[in-house]
């Protein structure tokens, strides 16, 4: 029996041990190319010389936060992903598709264009959007229990009509257009050690409660009468594991904009490598995801030599067949 | 221990499912609940559990109300298996066993030496120790039930609530569960709470035996008593004869014959 657990915690540890491998590699990547490419030589040289050269800016200012930021995101994103699909007990749920991050975009370009001078408190108002889209959800899906389909039907619905509501404030607000278009489409561009900041104490603070939700998250998967006979409180749970899923993505959301698919195509892959127990899957989807995400932030910003493609346009170009693929899967084996 | 519940009335939304509903189950004794569809007898099986509220009336454990009870201390005396379960396909039979131990633990916790020891010994009692390192998918369906039952053995409840143990099983599960059942409580002492299909089975297991009609309790009563060829016509329209058989100890339903 030992042998056994000894073969599972081996096989997650390796897998964790590639993934941040490949992470460490991709960053490396990351820094060397762009429309300036240079040779890691270069920039090794530049990064501990003590003047100022125009590589060490580019790189130091321009580069390494935007690789820190997209690290920070592509983990919170998953973790929301995989709270979110354990919630709603649906491999499809994530904040992108059922309109977590539609909510939390809605309220911070609601304030960014309504109240401009509060815009260091963006997170917040994009929190309590998300929190906002996640009850409409529930509202709409429950019929005596929550129906994973409905879930996502009623997701789609809550897209399109916050869709809606932001063409409208964008026709308002033509002016102030581009803030506002930042939110739309979710793009690393031009972001800088400011961000980071706020990107950083958002995400400790949601990846730690996340962690936290691993146990719950675990019962929630046995279906809720089973998960309430074993003393959990499942409502109670629910709410928390759903608050921490928008705490992540709305903070995802203020600094980067609307990201779709992440927290869907990461957590299914971490499932497929280490299997459906969140104390595995939870810490393989974080650095997969982190991976995910700053590979498609490279590729966009490479792709086209002097164009950049936003990494909300890669991840969906991506992500979309992905979640067509996944939607058609899960018909078959519901089907048996 | 003992759970009693007092004029019971149970709902969903404007439909009224049971009302005037009095039970009693016990530690050490096999209790079944029978009665045709749509008769209630999952709703009082769930309201006795806590997984659903009663409009009216009261349900004690020991003579405290069942809402007093922190969730994690009812887990401690009351396992339950729902009619419908499931499992992420890939979860391994130890873990999900495991699982029973999460009334005991904190979030924190990990499994420490007395929920191994809890682990091992429900593994072994419901004969599935052989199949810990598996995946649920790869279970039977009778194997699979025993580890769910193994599951909510974990909990050391001293009474088991099972919500139709055998619906989705063929023959020879149905009576393997059973038995299993049966072992448990006599070996081990737990009350079981079921809710079966099968009069038959209800009538070779169980102590007694309460039938539900229409949403009230019809009789309760020892398995002699309560089957019988008048109870069958009057609350399943079925006609039949209760038969005694040389060498058996509990009497046979044989129904008319299906012309």
């Amino acid at each position: 029996m030992k042998s056994a657990e000894k073969i599972s915690l081996l096989r997650v540890s390796s897998v964790m041990f590639v993934l941040l491998i490949l992470l460490g590699i991709c960053s490396a990547i990351s820094l060397a190319v762009g429309s300036a490419g240079y040779s890691i030589h270069e920039i090794l040289s530049a990064l501990f010389q003590e003047e100022s050269t125009p590589i060490k800016t580019i790189v130091v200012n321009l580069r390494l936060p935007r690789i820190i930021l997209a690290i920070l995101i592509g983990a919170s994103l998953s973790a929301a992903g995989a709270l979110l699909q354990s919630v709603m007990r649906n491999p499809l749920a994530d904040p992108g598709t059922i309109g977590v991050s539609a909510g939390a975009g809605t309220a911070a370009t609601t304030i960014l264009l309504i109240c401009p001078h509060l815009t260091a408190s963006v997170p917040l108002f994009a929190f309590g959007g998300a929190a906002l889209a996640c009850v409409l959800i529930y509202t709409m899906a429950w019929k005596g229990g929550v129906d994973p389909t409905r879930i996502i039907l009623s997701g789609v619905a809550i897209n399109s009509v916050l869709g809606a509501y932001n063409s409208l404030l964008q026709l308002m607000n033509a002016d102030s257009l581009e803030g506002v278009l930042a939110f739309m489409n979710g793009s690393l561009s031009g972001r800088s050690w400011y961000q980071v900041r706020i990107a950083l104490v958002y995400a400790s603070i949601g990846l730690l409660l996340a962690f936290l939700c691993i146990k719950n998250a675990n019962a929630l998967q046995l279906g809720e009468e089973m998960a309430k006979s074993l003393g959990v409180k499942v409502n109670g749970s629910r709410i928390f594991l759903s608050g921490v899923a928008a705490f992540l993505a709305a903070s995802t959301v203020s600094v980067a904009g609307m990201i779709g698919f992440v927290g869907l195509v990461v957590p299914h892959i971490a499932r497929l490598l280490v299997g459906s127990d969140y104390k595995a899957m939870m810490p393989v989807s974080v650095v997969l995801g982190s991976v995910v995400l700053l590979t498609a932030d490279t590729v966009g910003r490479t792709i086209i030599p002097g164009m950049e493609i936003p990494v909300g346009i890669v991840m969906a170009v991506c992500g979309g067949p992905f979640f067509l693929y996944l939607l058609r899967k899960k018909g078959k084996v519901s089907g048996n | 221990m003992e759970i009693s519940a007092n004029n019971l009335e149970i709902g969903y939304g404007e439909y009224i499912a049971v009302r005037d509903m009095n039970i009693q189950v016990k530690k050490g004794e096999i209790t079944t609940i029978v009665g045709p569809n749509g008769s209630g007898k999952s709703t009082v099986l769930k309201a006795l559990t806590r997984l659903l509220k009663c409009r009216k009336g009261t349900i004690c454990l020991n003579n405290q109300n069942l809402k007093e009870f922190e969730s994690k201390e009812f887990a401690k005396h009351v396992g339950v298996l729902p009619q419908r379960h499931s499992a992420p396909p890939d979860f391994k039979v130890k873990d999900l066993v495991g699982y029973g131990r999460m009334p005991y633990q904190k979030w924190y916790n990990k499994n420490n030496e007395e929920d191994e020891k809890v682990i091992n010994w429900a593994l072994e009692v419901t004969g599935t120790w052989s199949l810990r390192d598996k995946s649920i998918n790869e279970c039977s369906g009778g194997e699979s039930q025993r580890v769910w039952i193994a599951t909510v053995l974990t909990q050391k409840p001293e009474i088991l609530f099972l919500d139709e143990p055998t619906t989705y099983l063929d023959i020879s599960h149905q009576l393997e569960t059973m038995q299993l059942v049966r072992k448990l409580n006599r070996e081990s002492g737990i009350g079981v709470v079921m809710v079966l299909h099968d009069l038959g089975q209800a009538l070779e297991v169980s102590d007694r035996i309460v039938v539900m009609k229409d949403g009230r309790k019809y009789c309760e009563g020892t398995p002699n008593e309560v089957i019988t060829s008048r109870m069958m016509k009057e609350v399943y329209d079925v006609d039949c004869e209760i038969l005694n058989v040389a060498g058996r100890s509990k009497p046979l339903i044989a129904y008319k014959e299906i012309v």
